[in-house]
């Protein structure tokens, strides 16, 4: 048991590493987003196999993980919200170009 | 449990080599499908640890996430196919790091941390969803109603940013 | 008591008042005189019946003494009668001078001196009261100083006496070193070599004062003062002391100081009267006079009866001073005492002519006038003497001369013009006229006076005042009939210039005196000199030192000065350098370093991403470590 939940929290790892330099590195803001997504689902997995392995009586744990994918569907929501009214005034989405925020 | 262990390992790895493949093809459409499939292999990791009602609502959500993403990705990027083959990446070695950190050190907190006994009483899938129902619409209430409002002012806030105001249009 | 006190201080007082106020110097003078022969009178009265002491307190072991013995309160009466009358005739013979009462208060000081010598009874008040007549003598002399002579006259004269003083000094020293006492009737029990030394110390100081030879000129240069001090001081009680002094010390000169006495006064007697003869000036005539008398009372010491001396004395004050004042008259008419301008003056004046002739008649010894009874008493004391061949000649020799001299008086005084007439004088004639009626009528007090006094003189047979009278009479004869030239002859000329010899007193105490207070004077203004020159180069090396130290303290100060300046520009250039360096520079620091912070602020997503995952991985790090060490 003890080995399993290691490995599910090793994908788990790795997912959040892989979302974590994609998040990082792409310049658009889809692909930015895409990382992202590879992150919560990283947390999900974590979650997981949290509850199977040490908390297999809990529903609070599967509550939690219900609402990150609700985080997860509105922050897709949100952010497609922006990219396209950006896409309308600017004509692109590359995050190389936005220097509105420069201080 | 050596089957479920496989499993495990099986679906871990497809679901985290899809994911490097979310960054490294150049075509869009790829890295939205190659997020599609990483994202269902999860949701197979959770079937497989049998928290089966978790697992369907990942397969089923995540599948037609990945495909606004695919239509939005098409919508959004300039070379959607990739043909051109152009690096879209910026600080690429911060990167690296970071995320070569972030796993270096999840790492070992799982190989080092002790987690103590392993739960044995699974309950059934059913029990589960009914346990989830009664978890949501008792005790957590007060955020399954709060998830439902943010999700209603996103939806909104969304719908607002996207709307073009009619000003602003060309006449 | 109260006799005695009154007798010194009223004129003391009076003279004191005087000087200090410079007002009504007659009235207080003549109040002085009146309350001091009051004082004289009741003191020998009381004197009469038992001697009047007083002790007061002097030296240790020497207190000062005033004594009225019947003998002291004689001549303390006698003076105070002299002194009265004469005042009385200053009064009208000063009226016109400014400084009358420069003249009555020092008059009334020597009143006061002259009874304190008359009643010392002790030898340091005796020397004390000498010099302060002297000093009175001096400023009397010399009080019309402006004149021409005058001060010389004085100094002469006070150098004269002060060179004969110097008997006294060493006479009372010696006697009051032998005896152990200062009082003078306890210093006269000594007898022996000490007494003769003495005597003859003592004499040599009676002959400075009294005016014998060959100390005799000064008297008649004294006659430049004023003719009141002439008549009191030169003629009765100054000139006296010298007398006075040998008369009360009598009893304890032996033989030889005697005959010393005695040849001195006569060979006094004899040139002073020669010299009177020659004069041509009517009061240094009288003043030669004076000391010729003095000379004849020295003779009656030397010949041993003091009393007689004595009666001489008094019976010559009132008629010597009679016959100056008179002179004073004339004088005042004719404004000068030479025989040729007061030839006649007796003539305008017969009231104080007939006084001035009493007088002179007297003087010869005329009977029954005063002196004719003490001249008799000196005649036949002579006789009597042991010294007879020597003194007896002398003695009628000045008896003659002192005829021949008034004879000769008062024929130039009656014989010439008589002038126009003249304003009364009736202070002068006052005062005049009653010594000219004790001049008269003293001769018979003498034999009351012989018994208050205790000294009986034998009364001499019928030869001695034949032989008197006879010299009376003979003298007064030659000097009306014959000029002093014929009756002189080759002796005129040297007795014109006094008898001078080897430059006389001159010559022998006067230049000599003066030279050598010059050389003092000299000397002492170089020691000042040297001290001031001293002082001074102290004082400049002083100063410079002190200017130097203040020149040190002054760049010293500039020097703090400087350094406070040097810190105010260390202050100012570390402000300005380090701490606006600084703080500027921390500016500089913080803009550079908001420059460089501002970079973070790329407003790029990606870049803001990184940053964010950095911080939440920081915050992680804490929140996991914090437990361990908190």
């Amino acid at each position: 048991m003890i080995l399993e939940l290691m490995i599910a929290l090793t994908a788990g790892a790795a997912m959040f590493g892989t979302g974590l330099y994609g998040a990082l590195s792409q310049t658009n803001l889809v692909m930015i987003i895409m990382g992202v997504e590879l992150i919560l689902a990283a947390a999900l997995v974590n979650l997981v196999a949290f509850w199977r392995y040490l908390h297999p009586e809990e529903p609070a744990a599967q509550m939690f993980v219900l609402i990150i994918m609700a985080v997860m569907a509105v922050e897709m929501t949100v952010g497609f919200g922006i990219a396209i009214a950006r896409f309308r005034s600017r004509g692109s989405v590359e995050m190389e170009e936005a220097r509105e925020l420069k201080g | 449990m050596t089957v479920q262990m496989i499993f495990l390992v099986f679906f871990g790895g497809a679901a985290v080599w899809f994911g490097i493949v979310v960054f490294r093809t150049h075509s869009m459409v790829r890295s939205a499908l190659a997020l599609l499939f990483s994202q269902t292999a999860v949701g197979l990791m959770f079937l497989v640890m049998q928290a089966e009602f978790l697992g369907v609502l990942q397969i089923m959500m995540m599948a037609t996430e990945m495909s606004v993403m695919a239509i939005f990705m098409v919508m959004f990027m300039m070379d959607p196919g990739g043909m051109g083959a152009m690096d879209m990446t910026h600080q690429k070695r911060l990167s690296l790091w970071a995320g070569g950190i972030g796993l270096a050190a999840a790492l070992a907190v799982i190989w080092l941390a002790d987690w103590g006994p392993i739960g044995t009483d699974i309950p059934g899938a059913a029990q589960q969803t009914a346990d989830l129902g009664r978890e949501l619409l008792g005790r957590s209430m007060f955020i399954f109603q709060s998830v439902g409002l943010t999700i209603l002012t996103a939806m909104v806030a969304a719908t607002m940013v996207a709307i073009a105001p009619a000003k602003e249009q060309p006449k | 008591m109260n006799f005695l006190a009154l007798t010194l201080l009223a004129p003391l007082l009076s003279g004191l008042t005087i000087l200090a106020l410079r007002r009504a110097p007659e009235a207080l003078a003549l109040a002085g005189a009146v309350l001091g022969l009051i004082g004289a009178v009741g003191l020998f009265i009381a004197a009469s019946d038992g001697t009047v002491q007083a002790v007061l307190p002097g030296l240790p072991d020497m207190p000062l003494r005033l004594v009225a013995t019947p003998l002291t309160a004689v001549l303390a009466l006698v003076v105070a009668t002299v002194a009265g009358f004469v005042l009385t005739y200053a009064t009208g013979y000063m009226a016109g001078d400014p400084e009358k009462a420069r003249f009555f208060g020092t008059m009334l000081l020597f009143v006061t001196a002259m009874q304190g010598l008359v009643l010392a009874g002790d030898w340091i008040m005796l020397l004390a009261a000498w010099e302060m007549i002297g000093f009175a003598s001096y400023l009397l002399i010399g009080f019309w100083h402006g004149r021409a002579g005058v001060a010389s006259a004085a100094t002469r004269a006070f150098l004269y006496t002060r060179s004969a003083d110097l008997g006294l000094y060493l006479g009372a020293f010696l006697l009051i070193g032998v005896a152990g006492t200062s009082e003078i009737s306890g210093t006269l029990a000594i007898t022996g070599a000490p007494a003769l030394i003495a005597g003859l110390f003592l004499l040599v100081a009676a002959m400075g004062k009294s005016a014998q030879v060959p100390l005799q000129d000064w008297l008649q240069r004294a006659m430049a003062g004023p003719t009141p001090v002439s008549a009191l001081l030169h003629s009765a009680t100054l000139v006296a002391a010298g007398a006075i002094l040998l008369i009360r010390t009598a009893p304890m000169l032996p033989g030889g100081a005697l005959l010393a006495i005695g040849i001195v006064g006569g060979l006094t007697a004899v040139i002073t009267g020669l010299i009177a003869l020659a004069e041509r000036d009517l009061k240094r005539l009288l003043a030669a006079s004076t000391a010729s008398q003095y000379g004849l009372m020295l003779v009656a010491i030397g010949a041993g009866v003091p009393i007689a001396a004595l009666l001489h004395l008094i019976a010559h004050a009132a008629i010597k001073s009679s016959l100056f004042l008179g002179a004073g008259v004339f004088q005042h008419d004719r404004e000068g005492t030479g025989l040729d301008t007061l030839a006649g003056a007796g003539r305008a004046r017969p009231g104080i002519f007939a006084g001035f002739a009493i007088a002179a008649l007297a003087l010869a010894g005329i009977p029954p006038l005063a002196a004719f009874f003490s001249k008799d008493a000196i005649i036949a004391a002579a006789l009597a003497s042991t010294a007879a061949p020597w003194l007896l000649p002398l003695a009628l020799a000045g008896s003659v001369l002192t005829g021949t001299y008034m004879g000769r008086a008062l024929k130039v005084l009656w014989t010439g013009e008589a002038g126009p007439a003249r304003t009364p004088v009736p202070f002068m004639a006052i005062g005049m006229s009653v010594l000219v009626a004790l001049a008269a009528g003293l001769g018979f007090s003498f034999g009351a006076l012989e018994h208050v006094l205790g000294a009986e003189i034998e009364k001499p047979g019928w030869i001695v005042p034949v032989i008197g009278l006879a010299v009376g009479i003979g003298g007064l004869a030659l000097g009306w009939f014959f000029a002093p030239a014929r009756l002189l002859g080759p002796l005129l000329a040297p007795a014109q210039n006094g008898f001078t010899v080897a430059g006389g007193m001159d010559g022998l105490i006067l230049r000599p005196s003066l030279s050598i207070a010059a050389a003092c004077e000299a000397f002492e203004q170089r020691l000042l000199a040297a001290q001031i020159g001293l002082i001074r180069n102290l004082g400049l090396g002083a100063a410079r030192l002190v200017d130097r130290g203040d020149g040190q303290l002054f760049k010293f100060s500039i020097w703090i000065g400087q350094q406070s300046l040097r810190l105010g520009r260390g202050t100012r250039s570390m402000d300005t350098n380090r701490i606006d360096v600084a703080i500027f520079g921390l500016v500089r620091r913080i803009t550079a370093a908001s420059t460089r912070a501002r970079r973070l602020q790329s407003g790029l997503i990606h870049r803001e991403l990184a940053l964010t995952v950095i911080g939440i991985g920081l915050i992680v790090i804490v929140l996991l470590t914090a437990p361990h060490y908190f």
